[in-house]
């Protein structure tokens, strides 16, 4: 089976075998590994090749190996091209979501106001700290989608800045 | 005992009481009915809904549980009411011993300028500045005047660094104080502020105190916690690597001195800035057990919280200031539910994964486990790390060891700081002071050792997603990711950092 990932801002092609598990033989990009692996419970496995042990712990989209976390996205291979920068114009409208699920405790701008990329837009407050989230762009306040007061989740969109 | 709190700190209070066959009572909010502090109580009771004004600061409803279960006693651990005068005298009055000092004492010393005053009859060197609330910013210009520029405003109730604001000349002066004042107002209830000198480059270093009801009271050696993130502390370390014997006795009379006068009874700590020339400057004093009191327990082979009891009880403390001994080297990190790389935001949430380090030195004060939901309601402290060694040097690379066992999935936490900090070169060699973490953070990500070749990571990223990715979708909460930059784009970045 071929998987495709994005690792570190590189694209890799790995070949892994139909069958996971025991001593296999693989290949990163064409260059071939031999890898012992084995699975101790869901989301661990231990990988030994040329002698060397490593213990790798999935976390989301990350991977854990010996107390360093290695971002990895799987991509489809045709959607590769042009990937990069898509949707980070500057000119189009963005929005400003929610970090952590939190609640609202001030906003520090209106709709309409003219705000500089940076400038401090909404306060939001988890876990005893309030955390200010600044606008991603110069532009114009374009919608405030929340309440002071209001609970919000991860990712809810906040502010919209055109 | 009825533990008046949750966390780390409550099973810590439960542990002890139950290694001394004392029966325990927890309390707890809606978000907390499956915490480790419930699991490990004889009893538990609910107080109320997730926000703490309306569980662990009801103080009445924690009386009236006390009061149900014939509990003898409250400890209020850390945070929350363990510095509340009128709760120790609702405790008082219900008959119900409050485990810490009586509170006149802790009004004497919990509010910083009183503290300030008492210092001063106690010929305690402290910080230069004012010992009443300023009245206005007249006043504040005119002090700060005085005593020269760059000077501190700082909340008379406060803690944590809320309501502080440097000041570097006095045009800055009025919206400093408005500032400051406002803030002081909201986090405790009283704008008062005081000022003093900015001392440049200190060291927070501290003196643990236990006394008895009968006049006893030990100092039971420093901590150094200058590894600080605005104003909090992050790593805190027994002994100091800068504090001698002599200074370490000087430091420990004084701040025996101030306690002892003001009647201070139980465990307290008295927090100095200490200066390039060994001078040292009284700051505050803390009427409560620390956080980071399991450095000191470790270096003096003392239970803080058995000796808690003990006091409570009317008992005298079971030694004396020559028995007190230092030995080895202890180093406590705390890890949080926090994104060093996403502007330390807070990362509540679902443990998914939680594989934590063990073996020789190493302690671990935590109360989570795979699958508890980290409430946002709270303080992100997840867990306390401790490694204990016979030198510093060994210690900080048995901290390393032990940060490299640890994996905590499914939340963001700074377990990756942890590990750059404590393989710099100035960490390494104890030169730090208060601002240290501050202008590490400032230099951007340190230089990556990559000891995992490129291709065992993508091979290890391809097998884990071939065989556990299904799963792991189904397990993972939604990462915060504020800006819509691509996440690739902050790897290199955020290697520094990163767990």
């Amino acid at each position: 089976m071929t998987v495709w990932l994005e690792v570190g801002g590189e694209k890799r092609r790995v070949e892994l075998p139909a069958e996971i598990g025991g001593a296999m033989e693989c290949s990163v990009d064409g260059r071939p590994i031999v890898a012992d692996v084995k699975v101790l419970q869901a989301g661990v496995l231990s990988l030994v090749i040329d002698g060397r042990q490593y213990r790798c712990v999935l976390d989301g989209d990350g991977v854990v190996i010996g107390g360093r976390r290695y971002g990895f996205e799987v991509v489809d291979p045709r959607s590769l091209q042009g990937r990069r920068g898509a949707g980070a114009g500057a000119d189009g409208p963005r929005s400003v979501k929610a970090p952590m699920p939190g609640r609202v405790v001030r906003t520090l701008v209106a709709v309409g106001d003219e705000v500089e990329e940076g400038q401090a837009l909404i306060v939001i407050e988890a876990m005893k700290m309030q955390n200010e989230l600044k606008s991603p762009k110069t532009g114009r306040v374009g919608k405030i989608a929340v309440d002071v007061g209001d609970a919000v989740g991860s990712g809810d969109v906040l502010v919209v800045v055109e | 005992m009825l533990i008046a709190n949750r966390g780390e700190i409550a099973l810590r209070v439960i542990r002890a009481c139950r290694e001394v066959g004392v029966a325990t009572v927890a309390v707890y909010s809606d978000a907390d009915r499956g915490a480790l502090h419930v699991l490990h109580a004889d009893e538990a009771y609910r107080l109320g809904p997730a926000p703490a004004g309306e569980s662990y600061l009801r103080g009445d409803l924690i009386l009236e549980v006390a009061r149900r279960t014939g509990a003898d006693a409250v400890h209020p651990g850390y945070g929350f009411l363990s510095e509340n005068a009128e709760f120790a005298e609702a405790c008082a009055e219900a008959g119900v011993t409050f485990i810490g000092p009586p509170a006149g004492a802790m009004r004497v010393l919990g509010s910083k300028t009183r503290a300030r005053r008492a210092a001063d009859v106690a010929r305690m060197p402290r910080v230069p500045g004012s010992v009443t609330g300023l009245a206005d910013v007249a006043e504040a210009v005119r002090v700060a005047a005085g005593i020269g520029y760059p000077v501190m405003l700082k909340a008379a109730a406060g803690g944590g660094g809320k309501g502080m604001r440097a000041v570097m000349r006095a045009k800055d002066m009025a919206s400093a104080f408005t500032a400051a004042s406002s803030e002081a107002e909201r986090s405790f209830g009283s704008g008062e502020v005081y000022l003093e000198k900015l001392i440049e480059r200190p060291r927070h270093i501290e003196i643990q105190l236990m006394a008895d009801e009968h006049g006893n009271c030990l100092y039971l050696g420093e901590r150094e916690c200058s590894v600080q993130r605005r104003h909090q502390k992050v790593i805190e370390e027994a002994p100091s690597a800068v504090v001698s014997e002599d200074l370490r006795r000087r430091m420990g009379e004084a701040a025996a001195r101030l306690a002892l006068s003001a009647g201070y009874v139980n465990a307290g700590t008295v927090e100095f800035l200490v200066d390039d020339a060994e001078n040292f400057y009284f700051l505050e004093m803390n009427t409560r057990l620390q956080v980071e009191h399991p450095v000191t327990e470790m270096v003096t082979g003392l239970d803080l919280v058995h000796l808690q009891l003990r006091v409570a009880m009317g008992e005298p403390l079971p030694l004396k200031q020559e028995d007190v001994r230092l030995r080895g080297h202890a180093i406590e990190c705390r890890i949080y539910a926090e994104d060093p790389e996403n502007h330390f935001f807070p990362s509540p949430g679902l443990i998914t994964r939680l594989i934590q380090p063990s073996g020789p030195g190493i302690r671990e004060d935590c109360a989570v486990y795979e699958g508890w939901n980290v409430p946002l309601d709270y303080d992100p402290m997840l867990s306390k790390l401790v490694a204990f060694a016979p030198t510093r040097e060994q210690a900080i690379d048995r901290m390393l060891r032990a940060l490299e066992e640890y994996v905590i999935g499914g939340i963001k936490t700074n377990i990756g700081l942890f590990r750059r900090i404590l393989m710099d070169e100035d960490f390494r060699a104890a030169r730090i002071d208060t601002g240290y973490l501050e202008r590490l953070l400032a230099e951007g990500a340190a230089p990556v050792v990559e000891d995992v070749p490129e291709d065992v990571v993508a091979l290890a990223a391809a097998l884990a997603a071939a065989l556990f990715a299904a799963s792991a979708r189904r397990e993972t909460v939604g990462a915060p990711v504020v800006s819509e930059e691509s996440r690739w784009a902050v790897a290199g970045r955020r290697e520094g950092l990163r767990l």
